[in-house]
């Protein structure tokens, strides 16, 4: 079973999604767009075997945010979906409901890069702490802490 | 905290507390590496049991709190907590470089600044991480000090005192008379 999926068989599936370029002797990245990207999971899970979940890497790149999510199969080939979203309008779906897996890095994301994954079941902070303050993003390259905002913890007096 | 009380049972109560401290660890998000020093003390070879130091995990049964690593916003009301609930007289022993100034952590988003910005410190361990006599070497320090606390009647004492009387003076800025 396993033997059947060839690079060439990726490359001939997953053509309609966007743009295929080879980077490694086993690795494929598949430029897509926001709104093809739940139908590329499921088809790269159902017809190629991708069946896992590598992580969800993410990228600043001044202008947009760039999401990579690396998916592994018993094939060990590894195919990198890639989209771009806007900085001022970070929005995309979720595709926990496919990969249950990905629902904590989505929540990661959004801790920290600020993007919301649509239909996501429960979108609440994971890395920072309870009381950090809403719309501050810390790993966003154009965030600095603002020295007149409480980030949360204990409060020093100083004298 | 203790009062100056010559009393057979206070007299009782703080020679039991040197002779066998209870200790407890609280990881603040150190990288293990002091915490694998600490349990090396407990294994046979540094065996601390033997001077009667014994680790519990609840803070309540603790007289001496071990606190390795940096603090960071998410573990401070977490350790202020653990802090707050071992009985007095309590002694706080903070671990390597991370918990002396936060360490290669000092300065991030997510950082408190040091330990004793979260509670008060009397022990520090230098290191990264310190061996482990070094950290036996700050239970007996700690316990130099509780003993000479109980003479003294509470911390107070080791409390350096304002220069002119608790209000701090005005300073006026260089040139401006």
């Amino acid at each position: 079973m396993t033997g059947l999926v060839t690079l060439d068989l990726i490359k001939e599936r997953m053509k309609e999604f966007g743009t295929v370029e080879q980077v490694q002797k086993n690795r494929i990245r598949i430029t897509t767009v926001p709104g093809r990207l739940h139908d590329a999971v499921t088809t790269s899970q159902a017809v190629l075997l991708f069946d896992r979940l590598v992580t969800i890497s993410t990228l600043d790149n001044g202008e947009t945010f760039e999401l990579l999510y690396h998916l592994i199969g018993p094939h060990r080939i590894i195919i990198s979906l890639s989209i771009n979203l806007p900085r001022d309008q970070p929005v995309t779906p979720t595709v926990s409901d496919l990969l249950p897996s990905a629902g904590i890095y989505e929540r990661q994301i959004h801790d920290l890069f600020g993007i919301f994954f649509e239909g996501h079941p429960d979108l609440k902070k994971l890395m920072l702490n309870e009381d950090w303050p809403e719309n501050e993003h810390p790993l966003r390259k154009d965030w600095k802490p603002d020295p007149g905002v409480f980030y949360g913890g204990i409060k020093v007096e100083r004298t | 905290m203790a009062v100056t009380d010559t009393g057979i049972s206070q007299r009782l109560m703080n020679w039991a507390r040197l002779k066998s401290p209870w200790i407890t660890v609280y990881n603040s998000g150190a990288c293990n590496a002091c915490d694998i020093e600490i349990i090396a003390c407990l294994m046979p070879r540094f065996d601390v049991e033997r001077f009667g130091i014994l680790v519990t995990g609840s803070p309540r049964h603790a007289d001496i709190l071990i606190v390795t690593g940096h603090v960071s916003l998410k573990q401070a009301s977490r350790l202020r907590r653990v802090w707050e609930q071992i009985p007095g007289p309590k002694y706080v022993i903070a671990v390597g470089a991370c918990g002396a100034s936060g360490g290669v952590f000092h300065g991030l988003y997510h950082m408190m600044e040091s330990v004793d910005s979260v509670i008060p410190i009397d022990v520090y361990v230098a290191g990264c991480p310190p061996r482990p006599d070094e950290i036996i070497n700050a239970v007996v320090t700690c316990l130099k000090l509780l003993g000479e606390d109980a003479a003294h009647g509470g911390k107070e004492w080791r409390q350096k005192k304002p220069v002119s009387g608790g209000v701090p003076e005005e300073k006026t800025p260089m040139g401006v008379s």
